[in-house]
This record gives structure tokens, sequence and C-alpha cells, in this order.
């Protein structure tokens, strides 16, 4: 994450030409700050249709489930094979003929409208995801609304940046609006589902969007409460850390969640690119495949991992499962899920990773109060902790998996164990599988977007990385230009820095020196000529991108103290720069 | 696609692609865009509303028929079903507090008392002043032998709010269901104060009172068991339990008359009422057998005295030490042979024409015959019929 506002890098009353240059960038973007507040009230508009069209996404996966399932807790045998396997090939169908960008989750195709299509979502794939993924999770296919929602929304928002004919640079930011929007809305959780776009979708956090995110995020949730209510998905049970010593038995699950999400991944990765593979004909009939085993899983025993399972999760946290059921119902849900999301299958891994994660949880809670009753504590703490496990290992976003246990559980106390078994999950999670899922799914789809983990990992250069030390002549407000030029033909440098009074820099070079000597000016002291003619400083802090602005510009930039802008520290050029970025690119 | 790097001629672009990469065009259309947004959102907004309504109509419907079955099989006792239909009403209205607690119900049922448990404690965290929920989880803490629990429970039951009109009957019938508790668990003094407090609050209703006076009984507490038999009696004067209830409560007290007459009405009510039938044998032994009731002439007296003697004496020589195993075959104690030669030794003198003489000599008389009485309920079976009444004379005139 990085800052870059300019005031940072140019105090506005010193400014000299760069004041000029700024004052015509300005001019120039004038339309954009009002563009700025039309982007703000667009992110209420599309937070709204978003929320509205989650709503109706969870009520048209309601219907298909009562519809294609059948209403009851119990459900028949044969309807628990047929609906998944027939619904798949109906899937398959619309998915191959009419909506062929609905295929899997929704969050790397967001990404990539981001980074690739300049926004660009046609409003087709949220009409397509809507249908396909309602009747696929409504038949029991083990995936989740939310990355679907998150789809819909930046389906839609791109849809209302069109219509309001916004700018390039604003279209390409708009489907993250619209995304959080529909994760918010999805989650019922507006922060998680802002950290995760910032985390996952945008990378890193902007002061231009932010804004429009939170909004959006927000807006949506008012909707989908006003029609759902303020319910979480699941109820939370009591939850606490009641000892510290209790931090053992969630490294535990930190340790087991890592292994689980690299096992999780490791399966997708393997099999998603060989069913790919195979011939075209075969995918109108992976989905059915993908469901007929599914029903055969439900079948024998574990119905519980049909669809998103949201009360399995609920019912987990309150403790209605053995621990060895538990366990159980996290490895056939792993399995489950797998064979959705590789067959192409359009919906989400959200849902699936929350309920893999609670039921891991809560079965190594379970495993620990026999094995060592001193350390653990109640199911339902284990199983929210382990939701975030997953969360942290599988989907690899490790602060969004810490926000969204405290989000929906609304329960500080929790952090603890929360950070600590994240942190394990996680740590093991990319020590054994370095590639994300996110950007492995995106490599296998032959894109190449940027990598968020890489990205928040990556080394930032700094100016003090490529500065060096003072070799030009640096003069004082009072000296003459005479002096200045004796100084300048001194040294080998092209120019002198002039410090002005009472502070600021600014520069001259030996030619024009030499002019002004030239012109009976050779008297004349250094402020009165440069005094209007200041020139930007840097801080060795400032980052190397920043630097970049403004050494093409300027052939020397001072760098100077935070403490003391008289105090030079030091001096970096375009060539400096460029050096320095080339040793990088190097190794 | 509009790649940033992007080098097709425009004209080559989608209509799309075309808008993406031109600059932006005349901006005052934005208003009337925007209101025309406004507008679509509030006619989508009435739309969803609608469909939410139909939604959660249906929603509704399903919970309903799923818990009316549950409801049937949970009052034909058909647990395991119940459950499964009670948790897909749940399916359609996750926080509905009477489907879980039917569930949690039909659960104890079933005997997943675990399950139940978690249900339970989820609802009371919901409301605390429940009734219901309290009592089962008193049951629930009552089973796991938890009784500090139980207690709290139960305590929070009796004084938590009950639906409609019950809650009178309702808490009385959690104060009966919590002394019966203390009296299994052998907390004999909580339980009599729990059965003050419930006599204390009881109504009108025979059926409580006779109820109350059970409990009583069942503490010992004979004197506030004849109390709330005889108020239920003054409402149902054919109160069969409490006939039964009084005659025995006025046996235990030693008013042997009272106890004669309510327990003739009970056993005259209700033939196959045997405990009470031998209770007024007994007690009319006593009455007839009691050489110190009032108004009973001297001839009469000294002519019970004689039999009460052979009475004795026939108890004395047919006891049987009862054995134990450590102890292997009882050995009678040495105060029988005291007992013995006593007897023995009074016999000779126990007449009626000296007795009619010697008031001292019917007092020594008796006061053998209920030490041997005594002596004998102790160290030897069990007395019946006319031991029996000579010990509970016996007892009548202990200290006098």
């Amino acid at each position: 994450m990085t800052t870059n506002s300019k005031t940072d890098v140019l105090p506005e009353r010193e400014v000299g030409p760069a004041s000029l240059f700024e004052r015509a960038r300005a001019g120039i973007l004038q339309p954009l700050f009002r563009e700025d507040r039309l982007f703000l009230v667009l992110a209420v508009f599309i937070g709204v249709f978003s929320g509205l069209a989650v709503v109706c996404f969870r009520f048209a996966i309601g219907w298909c489930r009562i519809y294609l399932l059948g209403s009851g807790a119990v459900l028949n045998p044969w309807r628990l094979v047929l609906a998944p396997t027939l619904t798949g090939l109906v899937v398959a169908t619309l998915v191959m003929l009419v909506f062929p960008t609905t295929r899997g989750s929704g969050v790397n195709q967001t990404k990539a409208a981001l980074y690739i299509y300049n926004g660009y979502i046609p409003l087709r794939t949220a009409v397509g995801k809507f249908i396909t993924a309602a009747l696929a999770i409504g038949s029991g296919h083990s995936l989740g609304p939310e990355d679907p929602s998150l789809q819909i929304g930046a389906s839609l928002a791109s849809g209302l940046g069109r219509y309001m004919q916004l700018s390039r640079d604003r279209m390409r930011l708009i489907a993250p609006v619209g995304a959080a929007a529909g994760l918010a809305a999805a989650f019922n959780a507006p922060i998680s589902a802002v950290l995760f776009v910032i985390e996952e979708v945008i990378g890193r956090w902007t002061a231009g969007i932010l804004g429009s995110v939170v909004l959006s995020a927000v807006s949506s949730v008012v909707v989908m409460r006003w029609f759902l209510g303020t319910e979480s998905l699941f109820r939370i049970p009591v939850v606490q850390l009641q000892r510290p010593s209790e931090l053992i038995a969630y490294s535990i699950l930190g340790v087991a969640g890592g292994v689980a999400s690299v096992a999780f991944a490791g399966g997708i990765a393997a099999l998603r690119p060989r069913c790919k593979a195979l011939p075209r004909w075969t995918q109108y009939f992976q989905p059915a495949i993908a469901g007929l085993l599914i029903g055969i899983i439900a079948v024998l025993g574990a119905p519980q991992v049909m669809g998103a399972g949201y009360e399995y999760i609920d019912q987990a946290m309150h403790g209605q499962f053995t621990w060895q059921m538990l366990g159980i119902l996290a490895g056939v849900k792993i399995v489950a899920t797998m064979l959705s999301f590789v067959s192409g299958t359009p919906g989400g891994m959200f849902a699936p990773t929350l309920f893999i994660g609670a039921m891991l949880g809560a079965a190594v809670g379970g495993a620990e109060r026999v094995l060592l009753p001193q350390l653990a504590g109640s199911s339902g703490t284990y199983a929210l902790v382990g939701m975030g496990v997953l969360f942290a290992g599988f989907l690899r976003a490790p602060m969004t998996s810490v926000f969204m246990v405290l989000e929906v559980s609304g329960n500080y106390s929790i952090i603890l164990p929360v950070i600590v078994a994240n942190t394990i999950a996680y740590v093991i999670s990319r020590s054994l599988r370095p590639i994300p899922i996110f950007d492995l799914l995106t490599r296998q789809d032959g894109l190449e977007l940027p990598s968020m983990e890489e990205q928040r990992e990556e080394g930032v250069l700094h100016v003090e990385d490529a500065m060096r030390p003072v070799n030009v002549p640096v003069l004082g407000p009072k000296e003459t230009v005479e002096q200045a030029l004796r100084e300048a033909e001194t040294s080998s440098a092209d120019g002198v820095l002039v410090r002005l009074h009472p502070a600021g820099w600014s520069s001259i070079t030996r030619q024009e020196l030499q002019a002004m000597v030239d012109e009976e000016l050779g008297g004349a002291s250094l402020s009165s000529l440069l005094g209007n003619r200041g020139i930007p400083y840097l801080h060795p802090d400032h980052s190397l991108e920043n630097a970049l602005r403004y050494v093409e510009r300027w052939p020397v930039v001072p760098v100077v103290s935070r403490a003391d802008f008289r105090q030079l520290e030091g001096v970096v050029t375009e060539r400096d720069v460029l050096e320095r970025y080339r040793e990088v690119g190097e190794g | 696609m509009d790649h940033p790097l992007d080098d097709r001629p425009f004209a080559d672009r989608s209509p799309a692609e075309r808008s993406l990469g031109s600059p932006r065009p005349n901006r005052t259309h934005e208003t009337p865009r925007l209101a025309l947004l406004l507008l679509v959102a509030v006619v989508l907004f009435v739309a969803v509303a609608g469909i939410s309504r139909a939604y959660q109509a249906l929603q509704a419907s399903l919970g309903n028929r799923w818990f009316m079955r549950g409801l049937a099989d949970l009052s034909a006792q058909q647990f395991d079903s119940s459950v499964k239909e009670f948790r897909a009403a749940l399916l359609y209205s996750r926080d509905n507090y009477t489907y879980q607690a039917n569930l949690a119900r039909a659960l104890i049922g079933d005997k997943r008392t675990a399950e139940a448990y978690a249900y339970l404690i989820n609802l009371w965290e919901r409301q605390p002043e429940d009734g219901l929920v309290n009592l089962e989880l008193a049951r629930i803490a009552a089973q796991k032998s938890d009784s500090q629990q139980a207690l709290r429970y139960y305590h929070n039951a009796i004084y938590a709010s009950w639906p409609g009109d019950e809650e009178r009957a309702q808490r009385h019938a959690v104060r009966v269901e919590l002394i019966e508790y203390l009296l299994r668990i052998n907390a004999k003094a909580q339980a009599e104060s729990e059965l003050i407090a419930l006599d204390a609050n009881l109504g009108d209703d025979p059926s409580e009172q006779a109820q109350a006076g059970d409990l009583f009984t069942r503490t010992q507490d004979y004197e506030r068991a004849l109390a709330a038999y005889r108020a239920c009696l003054k409402t149902d004067r054919h109160n069969l339990q409490a006939l039964a209830g009084a005659g025995m409560a006025s046996f235990e007290l030693g008013r042997y008359p009272v106890a004669q007459r309510y327990l003739q009405a009970a056993a005259a009510a209700n033939a196959g009422d045997t405990k009470s039938a031998d209770l007024l044998k007994t007690t009319e032994m006593v009455l007839q057998m009691d050489p110190f009731q009032r108004g009973i002439s001297i001839a009469d007296r000294s002519r019970i005295v004689v039999r009460n003697f052979a009475i004795a004496g026939d108890r004395l020589k047919s006891c049987t030490p009862i054995s134990t195993l450590k102890t292997g075959p009882a050995q009678p104690p040495a105060t029988f042979g005291s007992l013995q030669n006593s007897w023995a030794k009074l016999k000779p003198r126990i007449t009626e024409w000296r007795l009619q003489r010697d008031s001292d000599l019917v007092e020594s008389a008796m006061e053998l015959v209920f030490n041997i009485e005594r002596q004998t309920s102790v160290t030897c079976a069990s007395p019946q019929g006319p031991d029996l009444a000579l010990l509970m004379i016996a007892k009548l005139h202990e200290g006098a």
C-alpha cells in the first residue's frame, strides 16, 4: 500500500515552475473533480442496485431449493441425486451456449475487468450468473452465493458506469465498487467486503476509490437488511477466550486449517486443468456428473454438503454434531466443492470455505476437548475461528479473514485466537503452495493478472536507495551570479543548487549563469533572480516512484531532511533512479 | 476488449469498447440520467418488496406446515419424526422461538439431551425469563445430577413468565416438580421450605390442596398435611385422596378418633383402598386397646390391660431377632432376658380383679407392655396387628 499525495512531495508555498505545472494540470483535471462527486453518488446507486439484485438472488436460491430438492429437512433420496444431476445439465447448457462468461466464482472475472477490460463487464454476465448460480446452488451443488453476488454487483456497476458515460479511469475502478457492494450484501458484512475487495481485487489502498467502495458496500447492506433483516448468516454462540493457554489449542487448529487449505487448493489445482483439457462436448456433462456424485454423497449420509450449508454451520456452532461427524463433514465438503468447482459450475467458494472451516474448527475443538480438556474452549468458538482459518489459508486473504470473524461474531475478545490460528494457517499454506488459489485459477485460464499477495509483499524502493551524496555546489540566496558561476566552473557539475530564503530550493545551470553574466546581471543576488523559481524536493523515505515524476523535469532534485528542510541529505537525478531500477530488475 | 496496450484502430472496436475508450461526452446529461436512475431504483425497490413478500409468505407457510406436523408427532410421542419436522420448520424461520422451544422438547423426548441443551441455552440467552425453557433446562440439569443448576433453573421457571392464563398453574406445577426433585435427592429441609411457599400460594383447587397434603406427608409434616387435606375436603367432601391422606395424617399425629372417621369414609368410598383399610384396622385396634383413654370404665380398662399383657407376652415369646449377614444367626439381646423375667414375675398379678383395685399395677403392667413392644419393634420383625396398635399406644403416651 502506498500513499502518493503530491502535497507530501511539494509544499504549495514553495513551488516555482512546479506550481505552474500543477496549476495547468489542475485546469485540465477540473472536470475530474466533478466526476469524483458523480462517482460517489453513483457508488450509492451501485450499492442499491447490487443490494436489490443480491436479495433477489437469495430468494431465487431459496425457491430453487424448495422446488428442486423439497421443503423438508430430510430429503427424498431420488431428489438428492436427480436434482443436482439434471440441473447440472441445464446449467452446463446455459453456460456453454448462452452465458459463457459465468463459469467459476467471479472474483477473477472482476479482477480481469479492472486490469484488462477497463472495467467492462457485460450485463449479460450478471443475468447469466444470477440464473445459473441460483440453479446450481439451489439444486445442491456445493457452492456458495457470495462470489456470484460479487460478480453480479461488479457487472451492474459496470453497466451503470457505461450508462453514466464515465471516463476510462473511472470505469476501470467501477467494477471493484460493485464487487464490494455485491459481496457486502451477500455476506451481510460491509467491513469484510470492503477489505476483501481492497485486499484481493484492487490490491492497494487508494483514497480515490476507498470512499466509493465503502459507500456502495454500506448502501447495499442497508438494502439487504431492509428486506432480509439484520440477522447474521448464522447464530453466534457465546464466544470467549477463557485462558491464555487456550491459544495452544487454537494453534493446533491453525495447523490443521493450513493443511486442509493446501489439500483443498491442491485438489482444485490438479483437477481443474484436467477437466478443462477434456473434449469440449464433455463440458456439457461435467456439472451433471459432479451433481450426481454430490447427490450420492448426500444419499450416503452427508446431505449437509449440498448447497451453501449455512444452516449446518449454525448447527456446528451450537454443538449439534459430534466431533467425528464434523471431521467427516469437513472432508466430504472439500471433495464435493472440488467436484462442483472444477466442473465449471457457476458458484462461489466463500460459503464452502466457511463451511469447511467451521466443521474443521469444531471437530478440532471437540477432539481437543477429549484429549486436552484443560486447554479447549467451546465448540462454537472453534467453529468461528475455523472459518477464519480456512479463509486465511485457502483464499489467502489474511486481513479479511480476521475482520470477517470479528464482524460476523461481533465479539472482539475472540481476536487473539483468530490472529494466532489464521497466521499459522496462512504461513503453512504459503509455504506449501506458494501460488494463491485465485492467482492459480487466472493462470490456468491463460490470463496474467497481478498477484495481490505478491504486490503486498513487493519491496518498495525509496529515494534513499537511489540518492547520492551532494556533488553539486550548494549556494546561499545572497550569493551573486558571478560567484555562482565561479563555483560551477570549479566543479564538474552542470549547475548549482540554491538554498532560498526563508526556505525552499532552486537550481540553475552553468549555461544559464553564463547567460546572466553576459546580460550584465553578474552582480545580482541569486535570490532576486530565482525567488520565484523553486524546485521540488524529496525526502529520503519517499518512494522512488514519486521521485520519477520530478527527476525527468529537473536535472537535480534535492533530498532534504524532514526535520530541517534546509539540511541537504543528498541529491537524486533521473539517471540515479533508472540505475537503481535497473539494478533491482537484474536481481 | 480495450486493453491498455490495445493498438487496434478505434473503428475496429465494439461499441462498448468505443464508449470506454472515448473521452467523456457532454456532461449536461448527468442530472437527467441520475434522476432516471433514481426512478428505476424506486421502481425496482417496490418490485423487490413484492417479491420479498411472496417469498416470505411461502417461507412462513412452509414453516408453519412443518411445525404443525411436528406438534402432531410430538403429542403422539414420535420424537424422531417431530425432531425432523421442527428442523424443517426452522429452515424457514431460523430464529422462531416457538419452533426452537418445541424442537428442544422433541430432542429431550428423543433422549438427545446434549442437542436439546444447546438449543435451550440459546433460547435462554434470548429470553432468560421464559418459564418453559428454564423448566427444560432444570430437568436436564437434574438428569445430569447438577443440583445447583437444577435449583437455579427451577427457581427461574417458578418466577418466570408463562404464556396465557396458565401462569399460576404452571408455577404451581413447577414448584411441585421442584419439591419432588428435592425429595428425590433427600434435600428435605429445602423441600419443606418450598412446600411452605407452595402452601401459601395454594388456590381453591381441591386437587392442588390434596397434592400439597401428599407432599407434606412425604416430608412428615403431618400437621400441615392434615390442614391441606381438610382445606381440600371443605371444597370436595368426597375427595378420596384427601380422605385417605387426612386419615393417615391424623393417624401419624396420634389423633386416632379423627383418623378413624376419615379412614372409615375413605375405605367406604373406595373399597380398593387397602392401605386405608389396613390403617383403619390399626386405628380401631388402638382405640379399643388403649387403657388410658378417657371415659373408659375401670372394669373395661382392667380387661384391656389383661389382654394387652398377654399380647405382649406372646410377642416376646415369638420374637426371633433379625439376623444379619455380618453377625450370622442373631442372638436375643440381654434386655430380652430381663423383659422375660419382668413379664414372668408380673404375670401372676395381672388379673382383672387386682387391676381394678391397684391403679399402680395398671401403670406397671402397661409400662412393661410398652417396653416389650418398643424393644421387639427394633430387634424383631415389624409389628403387625395388635402389636402395632400397642406400639402406637406406647408412642401416644410417651412422656405422659
